[in-house]
């Protein structure tokens, strides 16, 4: 299956410089349709008013965290199977294996490059 | 039914020796407290630490951006010829490298503050071997307590110090 270059994808960092960056790796993708929120309260008010094909989401945010987030869509009805994949410098093993445990699809560690999230989103999104 | 006493039980007396050992202990605790310059460090060196990192914070997040405008400028040319082309691209090139001279500046301030941090150690470890005492339980502060709490629970651990702690391959590992 191709991926769905016109699939709407949400990026999730209270980091505008991370937002520009994925945005742009994005892009270089072929998705146009990028939108962002700084924090996981942001980001499932987006949620709800919009059916996104794939979650991009930090970790470190305040007030509500993409692990908060994650569990938060995985708990709804209506956005439990979206796809979510965690973009984090959190790397410890106990990170990953809650993050797994909650439901992410895939985790990558910052910094990363191009190539990584393209895989990520290949393997999340089924190409 | 034997009698209340009501006299107050006579004081006992202080060895002389223990006075002096007090008046001593509290004269090289002085020393320690002058030798800590406390008004200094919070009249000086912490806000020219805590202005330093600010400085650092605000010139890194400038060169970032210049570097992605000119990025993204780059994949926004359109020229009609090869030349043309090239020379918008050295023309944004030079922008990237005029962005990081930011990394000698902040490198300069940085140093600054591991200094003023070394400066501080170094004195409350003197002042901590003068008056000989071991730490013990600190007033909770409940902000602190709270962002503590916090996180543990969601796991906010930050990035590690050399590197993830967590190969990206490991990562991959547990999700294939």
């Amino acid at each position: 299956m191709a991926l769905d270059l016109g699939m709407p994808i949400l990026v999730v960092d209270d980091y505008q410089t991370m937002v520009r960056i994925i945005r742009n790796l994005l892009k270089q993708l072929g998705f146009e349709d990028v939108d962002d929120a700084s924090d996981g309260t942001g980001a499932l008010a987006k949620l709800k008013t919009k059916k996104y094909g794939l979650v991009i989401s930090d970790w470190n945010m305040e007030p509500m965290t993409g692990y908060e987030l994650l569990r938060h869509v995985r708990a709804d009805d209506a956005l439990r199977t979206t796809p979510f994949i965690m973009v984090t410098a959190e790397s410890k093993t106990e990170n990953v294996i809650a993050a797994k445990k909650a439901g992410v699809n895939n985790y990558i560690v910052k910094p990363f490059n191009a190539q990584t999230l393209k895989t990520k989103i290949e393997a999340v999104c089924g190409a | 039914m034997g009698r209340t006493s009501n006299v107050p039980p006579a004081r006992e007396a202080v060895p002389v020796t223990e006075l002096i050992e007090i008046a001593d202990y509290i004269t090289k605790l002085k020393r320690g407290i002058a030798a800590l310059r406390a008004q200094e460090l919070t009249r000086d060196r912490i806000p020219m630490a805590h202005d330093e990192l600010g400085s650092v914070v605000a010139a890194t997040a400038s060169a970032t951006n210049r570097i992605m405008e000119s990025a993204e400028a780059m994949l926004a040319i359109e020229a009609k010829t090869l030349p043309e082309y090239r020379a918008q691209v050295e023309a944004h090139i030079g922008d990237i490298f005029e962005a990081c001279t930011f990394q000698d500046i902040t490198g300069q301030r940085i140093s600054k503050v591991v200094e003023a941090l070394g400066q501080l150690e170094k004195r409350l470890s003197q002042f901590s071997t003068v008056v000989n005492v071991r730490d013990g339980e600190a007033e909770h502060d409940a902000e602190e307590a709270r962002r503590k709490a916090r996180a543990e629970t969601l796991m906010l651990n930050g990035p590690q110090l050399k590197g993830p702690a967590t190969p990206q391959d490991a990562i991959d590992a547990l999700f294939s």
